[in-house]
């Protein structure tokens, strides 16, 4: 069979079945990927694929034509990423089969100017809810544009909230690439409000999909979609989630294939931290830092963190005047300006005039119940 | 017997008035009577009504052909405010009255049937298009006369009735003086004192104020967003004379002006529901567009609550006087202009279930849609995007101490707006907000050492390139508070806040 065929027949099989199945995967193993596209087209038995889901394939193969969906690949300037391909990451796809409730991509689509099994090598995944809050945005921001600063590729999904603004945050560094993970074709842009963002990520990053181009996401694709996100990278950081977020099935897949699994605490308020709370005391990972990220995932000694030793560029700049302030911000539950004013004995014009800055500059944070310090405000050395 | 004589009156097309000359002809034939020069409906009926309150009034009424001609003849005429005129045009043609009691005269008022005058809308308006074509008495009705009174250069009489008219015209004294109006009670102002826990709340609105400035507060249910913007009426320096009539014209026209109150004095104060429609909000209605609540709130503040609730068409409506500070509305009738130089404020929760954040359980797109209802256009003319936090209690105890009244942060305002004023002398802008940034960075220069917390929240991505230029904006009004020549590092890091953190500021970046 030609390399040409062995495509068509990859892609077919991806349209006609849907990512995941276990019994289509293991049929592709022991008699190839052409010889399985045969049998369904013509609606032959193929064990172990169940008469069942070979029916329904048999019936979405109908009218299919299989050298369209490659000339659409194409033309969009993907390709397809395969076992046997140079680009297959295959000590990060090729779980033993039973590990994962799913089993691995038949093959991947994608765009984009790396190599993927590159990039994965030296990659973390970022994850988090839709509905992020300024917090998660920022830190998600923060930490990926320090973790593509350092080298590390991030992963996300390309959502809105969490997603996007690790993307961002990892196109901003112009350093690592960043890889979206689809669960819709990598010609399709979904959510359509990121549609620059992903098309920003196919020229500088990869964007991922087993999906062939074209294709919609629906609520399994979403699910199957997170253990690729899983399995690509050496580690998961969930940054914001709620109680019951989709991103806490992309660290329950970290989890089952023994990658690292780590969280972002937020604020013990906030409904939207509920998940991260729930994983780091299941076990995971606490992290504030990109340092700390690298250091867990990281090759040893090379990415160890050095510990926080506090602002010095920033604190030692800071008027006797905004110290105080900053004194009086709470680390644990919040202030608001009156009391803070009280608390440092300066006006309430003073204190709206100092926390801004101190904002931008990542000392303190708004929550809902007041002003609070950040782990990087909280962590001072002299008092 | 004169068979021709004239009267004067006014027509008014939005706040554009015309004078319009009466002429009454009788002639000999059947007797009846015609109104010609395109009236509408209510004008067509002033025909059985001056009948009536001439007959009722004791006054002849000509066996005669009568033709009333209302010129000029192109301008379509509108409303009962033109019956007064007819009256007494048909009266001088009878010899009743002398014709030349009539000249150099506006008589504006609708008839009762029994010859009683009614009040009219848009006595100002028509009072000043009077004084304009240099006619400078003006008979309007009793009730209207402390309005006309308002004008200088105007001299107002009232008139009750149809005889009182007469009277005034044959040169007999009559009874001018006006119903007891009912005791006024005392405007009781809501005071910014009463906003007890709410600091960031509090200096927002008086930014506002202050700069002229268009905000979004945002924040949970019971922290105050209303509160405030009520307020800020109170903040804002009295209306001028000159502006206080360009405001009681618009509020005349649209019949809003409160019986007590013939001049608005105070920025007014506009808060219509989220209900309400298209035309409601920027003026509409057939023939001739009536101002809406846009120019109600000309020269003041128009607070729409629950802005995501409103209907998106509502909301971009408001992008042409945003942008030029007025309305332009055209109907079949005509085409009304009116003024709608307002601040406008709009005030969200951050979820429409209307919870406190640790409540909310709301689906993550619900959110994010709710509050994107507000992107796009709208939000980029808005300077400020306030995070109103949660009331707490610790918060109320140690803010009891800081609070002030609504008449020490008015003097702050008043005090700060003269030195904007003082600044833009001879440019067309007045405050700060008014201010295109791109103008405001080329000609009054902020020190670099002031900007250093700003670019940095620039190249940190805080901040957009439109988000920088808003900064500055504020902190001008910011520096102008503080009695300040040109604003500091302290006054642009507090402008920061208005465009930090918020999630709409995100939406808009």
């Amino acid at each position: 069979m030609s390399d040409e065929e062995q495509l068509r027949a990859l892609l077919a099989l991806s349209r006609v079945t849907e990512p995941g199945s276990r019994s289509v995967h293991r049929a592709v193993q022991s008699r190839g990927a052409g010889a399985v596209w045969e049998a369904l087209r013509r609606g032959r038995p193929c064990p172990p694929v169940s008469p069942a889901l070979q029916a329904a394939a048999t019936a979405r193969a109908e009218g299919y034509d299989p050298a369209g969906d490659l000339a659409r690949l194409e033309r969009c300037g993907g390709r397809l990423v395969h076992p046997g391909h140079p680009e297959w990451p295959a000590e990060r796809l090729d779980w033993p089969d039973g590990v994962l409730h799913d089993a691995p991509p038949l093959a991947l689509c994608v765009r984009g100017p790396h190599s993927l099994t590159d990039v994965a090598a030296r990659s973390v995944a970022v994850v988090g809810a839709r509905a992020a809050t300024a917090y998660g945005a920022h830190v998600a921001g923060e930490l990926s544009r320090a973790l593509a600063e350092r080298g590390a590729a991030v992963v996300s999904g390309g959502a809105y909230g969490i997603d996007a603004a690790a993307h961002r945050g990892a196109l901003d560094a112009e350093a690592a690439p960043t890889v979206a993970v689809l669960a819709c074709g990598v010609d399709v842009a979904y959510p359509r409000g990121n549609d620059r963002l992903l098309a920003r990520t196919a020229q500088q990053g990869l964007v991922v999909s087993e999906l062939p181009p074209g294709s919609t996401p629906t609520r399994a694709r979403f699910l199957v979609r997170n253990r690729l996100i899983a399995a690509l990278t050496l580690g998961t950081v969930v940054v914001e989630a709620a109680a019951r977020s989709g991103s806490l099935a992309t660290a329950d897949r970290a989890r089952e294939l023994g990658r690292h699994l780590m969280a972002v605490p937020g604020p013990v308020t906030s409904a939207l931290s509920a998940g991260c709370h729930a994983l780091l005391r299941d076990g995971a990972t606490c992290v504030t830092r990109a340092e700390e990220v690298l250091d867990l995932v990281g090759v040893l000694g090379a990415d160890a963190a050095t510990p926080l030793r506090g602002p010095t560029s920033v604190r030692d700049e800071l008027s006797e005047t905004v110290r105080r302030v900053l004194e009086a911000v709470p680390v644990r539950g919040g202030a608001g300006e009156a009391a803070l004013a009280r608390d440092a004995g300066v006006s309430t014009l003073v204190v709206q005039q100092v926390l801004p800055p101190l904002l931008v500059h990542g000392l303190v944070e708004r929550t809902p119940l007041g002003w609070r310090l950040t782990a990087l405000g909280a962590g001072r050395p002299t008092r | 017997m004169t068979a021709v004589a004239r009267s004067y009156a006014v027509g008014l097309v939005g706040l554009d008035g015309h004078l319009v000359e009466v002429e009454a002809d009788l002639a000999q034939g059947l007797p009846g009577l015609t109104v010609i020069g395109l009236p509408d409906a209510a004008l067509a009926e002033a025909r059985d009504r001056v009948r009536a309150a001439v007959v009722n009034s004791g006054q002849p009424w000509p066996q005669r052909r009568i033709t009333l001609a209302l010129s000029p003849a192109w301008l379509p005429k509108r409303g009962s405010g033109f019956d007064l005129a007819l009256a007494a045009a048909v009266l001088a043609a009878q010899g009743v009255v002398p014709a030349d009691a009539l000249s150099g005269r506006v008589l504006l008022g609708e008839l009762g049937l029994d010859g009683h005058v009614r009040a009219v809308r848009g006595v100002l308006p028509a009072a000043l298009t009077a004084r304009s074509a240099g006619i400078e008495r003006v008979v309007v009705p009793l009730d209207n006369l402390p309005e006309a009174r308002l004008l200088p250069g105007i001299t107002a009489r009232g008139v009750g009735s149809l005889r009182d008219l007469v009277l005034l015209l044959t040169g007999e004294p009559y009874d001018e003086t006006l119903p007891p109006a009912a005791p006024r009670l005392p405007l009781v102002q809501p005071d910014l004192a009463d906003v007890v826990g709410q600091v960031p709340g509090r200096t927002a609105v008086e930014v506002v104020a202050a700069g002229g400035h268009h905000a979004l507060l945002l924040g949970p249910p019971g922290s105050g967003k209303t509160m405030l913007a009520e307020r800020l009426p109170g903040l804002l320096p009295r209306l001028s004379l000159e502006e206080a009539l360009e405001v009681t014209a618009v509020h005349s026209v649209a019949g809003a002006l409160p019986d007590d109150q013939p001049l608005v004095e105070l920025p007014p104060f506009q808060d219509p529901h989220h209900t309400a429609t298209v035309a409601s909000v920027v003026g509409g209605g057939s023939g001739i567009a009536r101002p809406g609540a846009a120019s109600l709130a000309h020269r003041g503040i128009l607070f729409l609550d629950e802005a995501p609730e409103f209907p998106a068409r509502v909301l971009d409506a408001l992008r042409q006087p945003l942008e030029s500070g007025r309305l332009t509305l055209t109907r079949v009738g005509g085409t009304a202009v009116y003024p709608a130089a307002f601040t406008l404020v709009l005030a969200a929760n951050p979820c429409p279930c209307a919870k406190p954040d640790s409540a909310c359980s709301c689906p993550a797109d619900t959110r994010r849609r709710y509050l994107a209802r507000l992107s796009g256009p709208l939000l980029d003319r808005i300077d400020m995007h306030v995070e109103v936090p949660q009331i707490t209690r610790a918060e109320m105890l140690a803010d009891a101490g800081h609070v002030e009244t609504t008449a020490v942060v008015a003097a702050r305002v008043a005090a700060a707006r003269r030195r904007a004023a003082v600044r833009y002398a001879g440019t067309p802008w007045r405050s700060n907000g008014q201010v295109p940034p791109v103008e405001l960075r080329r000609r009054w220069p902020v020190p670099r050492s002031s900007v250093r917390d700003v670019d940095q929240a620039l190249e940190l991505g805080h901040l957009t390139a439109r988000g920088y230029g808003r900064v500055l904006r504020l902190a001008w009004t910011l520096a102008d508070l503080a009695g300040a020549d040109v604003p500091g590092p302290e006054h642009v890091g507090h402008a920061l806040t208005f465009r930090l953190g918020s999630a709409v500021g995100r939406l808009a970046a």
